[in-house]
C-alpha cells in the first residue's frame, strides 16, 4: 500500500512529486503525459524563474525535475479513472490499463480540458474542421475561411495564430462582449481579415464529411443565421477533470473540487486537490505547483 | 523495420513529441509538412479522413495524435 497516489503530471502533480520524495513518504504518481494545458503553447514567460519557453520545454523540465528524485514511482502513459473508498482506511485508485493502486492518501491533480460547445455536428466533425487545438492544426487551413468560437485569451489567441494562414476568420462571441485582455482584442481588430459577431451563438456545426458552415442564434435580432466555413475552433474555456471522485467528495456547480484553501483538503479525509481540478480562483501554473506543495505539506502531517 | 511517415505541422507540440519518441527508439521516419505541401495534405486526410495532426502510417496502419503506448504496440517496442 502507498501512503500517497498523485494523480497527474501538470505543474502541480509534479510539484506533488518532488516535495512528496524530498518527504520520503511512499508514492506513485500517475501521468498520461507530462506539462499540463500548457504543453502546447508555443511561449511561456511567466513560469517563474524561466524569461521564456515553450510548453514542450516546460513538460521536458517537469518530467526531468520529477525523475531526479529517489524513491518515487511514476506510472506515466496512463491515467486514472476512478477513486473508491476502502472499507477499512485509504483508498482504492483504478488506472486505465486495469491497474489497481491501494493508498492511504490521494491527491488529485488531474488538471481540467477543453469544453465543447455541445451541439448537433461538433462530434461528428471533431477533427474534420473542428479544432479544439488552434497552435496544432491552424497551418491546415491555408486560404481557409474559419470561425473562432470563444473571445477569452485562448479564442483571440487562436484568431492570432489563424492570421498566418487563413484568408478571412468570423469571432463568434455570446456575449455583447470579448472577455479576452484588451491589447490583444485591440491588436486582433486591427486585422482586417478579422469580422466579429457579437451576441451570436452556435446552435450547429454543419457538414458530411468536412465543416461546411454553422448556424447561430443572432440574438440581436432572434433569427437563426448561417455562415459558409470550412474550419470551426472552439475555444470556450475548460472543464475540471473531477469524475474520478465525483461521487466522493464535494464538488461545486461547475464540477471543481471544493478545497480548504489552507490545507487544499478536499470535504472527505484522506483525499486533496490542487491546480485548475479545483475551486481556486486563479488557474495559473505558478499557483497550481505552490498549492500541491501545500497539500504534499498537509498530508505529511496527517500521515 | 516498419515504413513510419509522420504528417505534421511546424507548431505542433504532439508531432515533436512523436518525432523525439522516434529518435530515442531510433526508428526512422519519413515526414511531411502539411501546412506547406498540399499533396501530402490531401493524402494524410485520404487515409485518416480527418484533418487533424499528426498522423502517423505506421506499415499502413493509420495513428491520429500521439499515443506512446499505442506506438510502442505499433512498433513492437514493448
Amino acid at each position: 500500500m502507498y501512503d500517497l497516489v498523485i494523480v497527474g503530471g501538470g505543474p502541480a502533480g509534479v510539484a506533488a512529486g518532488v516535495y512528496a520524495a524530498r518527504k520520503k513518504i511512499k508514492t506513485l504518481l500517475i501521468a498520461k503525459e507530462f506539462g499540463g494545458q500548457s504543453l502546447v503553447s508555443a511561449d511561456i514567460q511567466n513560469w517563474i524563474g524561466v524569461k521564456s519557453l515553450s510548453g514542450l520545454e516546460l513538460a521536458q523540465r517537469l518530467e526531468e525535475h520529477l525523475r531526479a528524485q529517489e524513491g518515487i514511482e511514476i506510472l506515466d502513459g496512463d491515467s486514472a479513472e476512478n477513486v473508491q473508498k476502502l472499507d477499512s482506511t485509504g483508498f482504492r485508485v483504478t488506472a486505465k490499463s486495469g491497474k489497481v493502486l491501494e493508498t492511504k492518501t490521494v491527491l488529485i491533480c488531474s488538471g481540467s480540458h477543453h469544453k465543447t460547445l455541445g451541439v448537433p455536428g461538433e462530434n461528428k466533425l471533431n477533427g474534420k474542421g473542428v479544432v479544439y487545438c488552434s497552435t496544432c492544426d491552424a497551418p491546415l487551413f491555408g486560404g481557409k475561411t474559419v470561425a473562432v468560437v470563444g473571445a477569452g485569451n485562448a479564442g483571440l489567441e487562436a484568431v492570432r495564430d489563424l492570421f498566418s494562414y487563413a484568408s478571412k476568420i468570423y469571432l463568434l462571441v455570446r456575449s455583447d462582449k470579448a472577455k479576452g485582455d484588451p491589447v490583444t482584442l485591440e491588436e486582433v481588430k486591427k486585422n482586417p481579415k478579422l469580422e466579429i459577431k457579437y451576441q451570436a451563438e452556435v446552435r450547429e456545426i454543419l457538414g458530411e464529411n468536412m465543416v461546411t458552415g454553422v448556424k447561430y442564434l443572432d440574438k440581436a435580432d432572434n433569427q437563426i443565421k448561417e455562415l459558409k466555413l470550412d474550419g470551426v475552433f472552439v475555444e470556450i474555456g475548460s472543464a475540471p477533470n473531477s469524475d474520478l471522485v465525483k461521487d466522493l467528495v464535494q464538488l461545486d456547480q461547475g464540477g471543481q473540487i471544493m478545497v480548504d484553501s489552507k490545507t487544499q483538503i478536499s470535504s472527505l479525509a484522506g483525499i486533496w486537490a490542487a491546480g485548475d481540478v479545483t475551486d481556486v480562483l486563479y488557474k495559473q501554473n505558478n499557483i497550481s505547483a505552490g498549492d500541491a506543495v501545500k497539500a504534499v505539506l498537509n498530508i505529511y502531517d496527517y500521515l | 523495420m516498419a515504413k513510419v511517415t509522420i504528417y505534421s505541422t511546424p507548431t505542433c507540440v504532439y508531432c515533436k513529441m512523436a518525432k523525439e519518441f522516434f529518435k530515442k527508439n531510433s526508428v526512422q521516419y519519413a515526414e511531411h509538412n502539411v501546412a506547406e505541401d498540399d499533396a501530402a495534405r490531401e493524402e494524410m486526410v485520404q487515409k485518416s479522413h480527418q484533418l487533424g495532426v499528426p498522423v502517423i502510417d505506421i506499415d499502413g496502419e493509420i495513428h491520429v495524435g500521439f499515443n506512446r503506448a499505442e506506438l510502442e504496440r505499433a512498433l513492437g517496442l514493448k
